[in-house]
């Protein structure tokens, strides 16, 4: 048999450690914190691991049928029409048990595509669902009975249930009205307009050319325009639904007619209000139908206690689709409403709900203080939020969904952070937030804390408490770097100290503006946050950095597929500051053919496809009469170059410099050659695993054998080592600034975004061997500041030194992840220990880091024994994931990482 | 033509995803696609609408609307204004409109 990459140094006597700090336990450890959800959370969350992914076309047929009727009108008003007949048409489901009620489908866990936005996917794949769907069923109870195992993904069709992208499950019944209705987007899509006008760029041709390559993994416009973001709830909580409507009419008398001194866009303010008005209506309808189900079934009903909990949540639909909520349960409805309601006006990956113990803080003191509600009943309607935002599903293609997101929908929940005036935020709320995490693990909504020294011992204790459920949350965030951050890119559009305290995190670990709003409840004001800018999941995403660096080694050719990306730079690279500017010079030529090309993309997105319900939601839209298409948020310069493999890219360079020009151990030409054939490996393919250590040789010739133990012995990332971290700091540097020359459509600069997502597996797969010794085809570290596995031989302390060389706040975010063995953080010393490795990463300058305190051995088993661990979640990138529904490339990498067994 | 109604043909099912739901009546986990019992209620669907006249397989059109849209057999119409029941939307003789 072949020996693997991790044999051969240990039949040599020098092996590669997965492990550090000492040697765990022969015996799998398991977690060491374990509470169970409360009765109701249980059950609902146990129905979630045995559903599908369910794609209806329920909301794209009554958009569709609606939009078609308005032929002329005005885009934005055609828009709203159409999105208010999709929603009152929207069969409410209502499950046993349910308080918290509403959901993106008639399905538990449903979705849908949105073909306005692309409907390529499905054209292309016509005849192929066609033939699926129109195949005899033969839907026996021996088929159908197989939900539940592996996972809710639908990688295969069975019964009557057709496989989209290897996630979504749609009946058979919908697919012909499905590619029906898609076909009458043809041309006219996002996608389509956008692909017809970005072809006008110069630079199209190597755009094309870095798609293919997979130097680049997506299209922002058309995929997912929105999201990375934090959501604003303020005027739905402060005004009501009734009270917005209102006001949009008001608004609307006020503007008809009147330029108010803006020839360009002030006359635009009647249609927009009016867009508003149709939105807000078809969102009543939305809520309504659900409180007229919850009667109907209160009608049908024989239980009383259930009887009695369909009337109560037909009150609070009655009353949330009119009025401003004023109890803690009626919020609850209220938010979560808002939140499905923006995510199925859209394709968005990662709304965060934001500091959302802070929003709903008032409800909570009032509702405790008058008796109307235990923290025992709090507990348990934050447990059923849990599981409200687990079942969020995002309709995407395969690629994005699968390759980028690992079916993850990033809705973070931030906590900690500093209140207006500067003081700790925390409050008791956050502490039950953090509670009902523990006992109800789940995917969503992840958690990040806001790490400020002004946050008191016991909330940070907690929230280390809540890290040893090995579910990777909470996320630890520097506080004060991302407020310098936010400083630095939204000063120049008015941003101030005061509402840079209102920073929370959208998405996965992105940064986002948000501000401080007025919220009345019973005569008194608290002030509350909620997210104030654009989208921060647009722009150019992700550029895989270990692949620019193969084009520059080999004259702009993917060594791949042979075809050329970018122009042939004919140089003999014979320095390393040569080959630092020619990758400079692709870099650039990659960043601005994909900017122009995705502002164009963006510019058809917001001229058809504009957000109306999330416009109005965020300041300061309702107040000037401007969507998100008119800068009518307060915050607009949110677009970003999003890269991927840094730590490959710096452990590269450094091995480049090391071997062939300061030691000259090796020629250029050898060490090119040596990467084409894989240093005598076989590929990652071949193998069947995408991690570096399970590689095996072609052969026991041992032609590369020399050069590859040089390369992989190279200064290395994570050792605090300045050869290889002055490398890092030079690349931060330039690149952090060079992102600011470039513009997105709103004429604001861009900045740099470091976070891998799952990015780093495909990206992986398409790129050659590389001179840090990575293998072809394997995955790239993760995140952007993660030791590759097995790399980092000198403990934490020296990673973070590694780590923290340049100045974070430079960046919108930049990411680690620690893997630490359970026993290294054991009991509450163990917790103190966790807090204090945090606190010297967070004082050093750290933006982020989050741990996966899980023991490797059973991960290996997960991957044997996947039906034994339904529940199971790994923190992938700044997203925590069932370890079932992620691909084997990721699940390979977890696995990989270095694991510290004591601090 | 007369076909087999199904669980998911009842106004008593509330879909948990595309294979399955839960019954209101039993509380209990029934799959979709199962021929539906006794107390079956028929739910609003197009291919239970006067409106609908059937066309291809699992396509139709709806004629409430003077644009004559294109529809579906199994669009639940729970929610729509103009749908009015073809047929007795109980018992065990149902037709099925899906051609």
């Amino acid at each position: 048999m072949a020996r693997t990459l991790t044999q051969i140094p240990e039949q040599s006597g020098t092996p590669i450690h997965s492990q550090a700090g000492g040697r765990a336990s022969e015996k799998a450890v398991d977690r060491e914190v374990k509470k169970e959800p409360c009765p109701r959370a249980k059950k609902l969350r146990d129905l979630y691991f045995q559903t599908f992914s369910s794609a209806s076309n329920e909301f794209p047929y009554w958009y569709t049928r609606r939009y078609n009727q308005l032929e002329g009108e005005i885009p934005v008003v055609r828009r709203a029409a159409a999105l208010k007949e999709a929603f009152s048409h929207l069969t409410p489901t209502i499950l046993p048990g349910e308080l918290l009620v509403m959901g993106k489908t008639h399905h538990y866990r449903g979705s849908f595509p949105m073909p306005w936005l692309s409907e390529g996917y499905y054209m292309a794949k016509e005849d192929e669902l066609y033939k699926v769907a129109l195949a005899k069923g033969s839907s026996t109870v021996d088929e159908l009975s197989q939900f539940g195992n592996g996972g809710g993904n639908v990688t295969q069709s069975f019964g009557n249930v057709v496989s989209i992208a290897g996630k979504f499950g749609m009946r058979r019944e919908e697919i012909p009205a499905l590619l029906r209705t898609a076909r009458e987007w043809v041309g006219k899509s996002v996608d389509d307009l956008g692909h017809k006008y970005e072809q006008m760029v110069p630079a199209y041709p190597m755009k094309e050319a870095v798609m293919r390559a997979i130097v680049c993994m997506f299209d922002s416009g058309f995929t997912l325009p929105q999201g990375r973001e934090v959501i604003n709830y303020y005027y739905p909580l402060e005004y009501g639904f009734d009270g917005l409507i209102h006001m949009a009419r008001e608004k609307k008398a006020e503007v008809a007619g009147r330029a108010d001194g803006d020839g360009w866009a002030g006359m635009n303010r009647l249609y927009n209000y009016e867009a508003v008005v149709l939105i807000l209506e078809g969102i009543q309808s939305w809520i309504l139908n659900y409180a007229k189900e919850a009667r109907r079934l209160a009608d049908f009903e024989t239980e009383p206690q259930q009887q009695r909990e369909y009337r109560d949540i037909a009150q609070r639909l009655d009353s949330v689709a009119h009025s401003k909520p004023t109890t803690f349960p009626e919020a609850m409805q209220m938010i979560w409403t808002v939140h499905v309601a923006v995510l199925n006006e859209d394709a968005i990956s990662g709304l965060s709900p934001g500091r959302v113990g802070q929003v709903l803080y008032p409800y909570y003191e009032q509702d405790k203080a008058a008796g109307r509600i235990t923290d025992d009943e709090v507990l348990e309607w934050l447990q059923l939020q849990r599981v409200k935002f687990t079942c969020i599903d995002c309709f995407a293609s395969m690629g994005v969904v699968g390759g980028v997101l690992s079916g993850n929908t990033f809705n973070n929940l931030s906590l900690g952070g500093l209140t207006k005036d500067g003081r700790s935020a925390a409050n008791d709320l956050e502490k039950l937030i953090i509670e009902a995490a523990i006992r109800c693990t789940s995917t969503q909504p992840t958690l990040t804390v806001l790490y400020d020294d002004k946050l008191p011992e016991d909330f940070l204790l907690k929230a280390t408490e809540c890290n040893k459920t090995g579910t990777g949350y909470p996320a630890w965030v520097n506080n004060r770097g991302a407020i310098d951050f936010i400083l630095n890119q939204y000063g120049p559009e008015g941003m101030t100290v005061e509402e840079a305290r209102a920073v929370a995190i959208g998405g996965c670990l992105e940064t986002s503006p948000c501000s401080w709003l007025p919220l009345h409840l019973n005569a008194q004001e608290y002030w509350i946050l909620g997210g104030s800018g654009q989208p921060t999941s647009v722009g150019v995403h992700f550029i895989s950095l270990p692949k620019v660096l193969e084009l520059v080694l080999f004259d702009g050719v993917d060594q791949r597929t042979g075809q050329g990306v970018y122009p042939p730079h004919g140089k003999k690279l014979e320095s390393y500051e040569e080959i630092v500017a020619v990758f400079q010079h692709y870099f650039r030529l990659t960043v601005d053919c994909l900017t122009t090309t995705n502002n164009i993309q963006h510019d058809v997105w917001r001229k058809q496809n504009m957000a109306v319900f999330n416009s109005l939601l965020k300041p300061d839209c309702l107040l000037k009469g401007h969507l998100i298409n008119e800068l009518g948020y307060r915050y607009n310069g949110t677009y970003n170059v999003e890269s991927c493999g840094t730590i490959n890219l710096v452990n590269s360079l450094a091995a480049i410099k090391k071997l062939v020009f300061d030691d000259q151990a090796a020629s250029l030409e050898d060490l090119k050659r040596a990467l084409s054939d894989n240093f005598g490996f076989k590929t990652a393919l071949e193998v069947g695993s995408f991690s570096l250590a399970e590689q095996e040789r072609k052969d026991e010739t041992g032609k590369w054998d020399r050069i590859h133990y040089l390369c992989l012995t190279a200064p290395k990332y994570g050792n605090d080592d300045p050869y290889a971290d002055t490398i890092l700091k030079e690349w931060e540097n330039w690149f952090c600034r060079m992102c600011h020359d470039y513009e997105s459509l709103y004429a604001k600069p861009m900045y740099a975004c470091q976070i891998s997502v799952s990015t780093h597996a495909p990206m992986g797969t398409a790129t050659i061997a590389t001179p840090d010794g990575r293998l072809s085809g394997t995955t790239f570290a993760d995140a952007s500041l993660s030791a590759y596995p097995g790399t980092d031989r000198n403990g934490p302390y020296a990673l973070f030194e590694s780590a923290t060389v340049w100045d974070h706040s430079m960046s919108q975010n930049s990411q680690m992840n620690l893997k630490l063995h359970p026993t290294a953080v054991q009991g509450m010393q163990g917790c103190k220990k966790l807090l204090a490795l945090t606190q010297a990463y967070m004082r050093k300058g750290g933006f982020h880091i989050q741990y996966n305190i899980v023991d490797s051995k059973m991960l290996r088993d997960a991957q044997q024994n996947p039906d034994s661990y339904r529940g199971l979640m790994v923190r992938v990138a700044g997203f925590t994931q069932y370890w079932v529904e992620i691909g084997k490339p990721i699940q390979d990498e977890v696995i990989a990482r270095t694991e510290y067994e004591a601090l | 033509m007369e076909t087999v109604l199904k669980h998911m043909d009842c106004r008593n099912f509330a879909a948990v995803d595309v294979a399955k739901g839960i019954c209101h009546r039993t509380k209990k986990l029934v799959l979709a696609d199962a021929e539906r019992c006794e107390h079956c209620v028929s739910t609003q669907k197009c291919k239970f609408c006067l409106h609908f006249v059937a066309a291809e397989q699992y396509l139709g059109t709806c004629n409430a609307v003077p644009e004559q849209p294109m529809t579906y057999p199994d669009l639940i119409t729970v929610t729509c204004e103009k749908f009015t029941a073809a047929l007795p939307r109980t018992g065990n003789q149902q037709q099925d409109a899906t051609g």
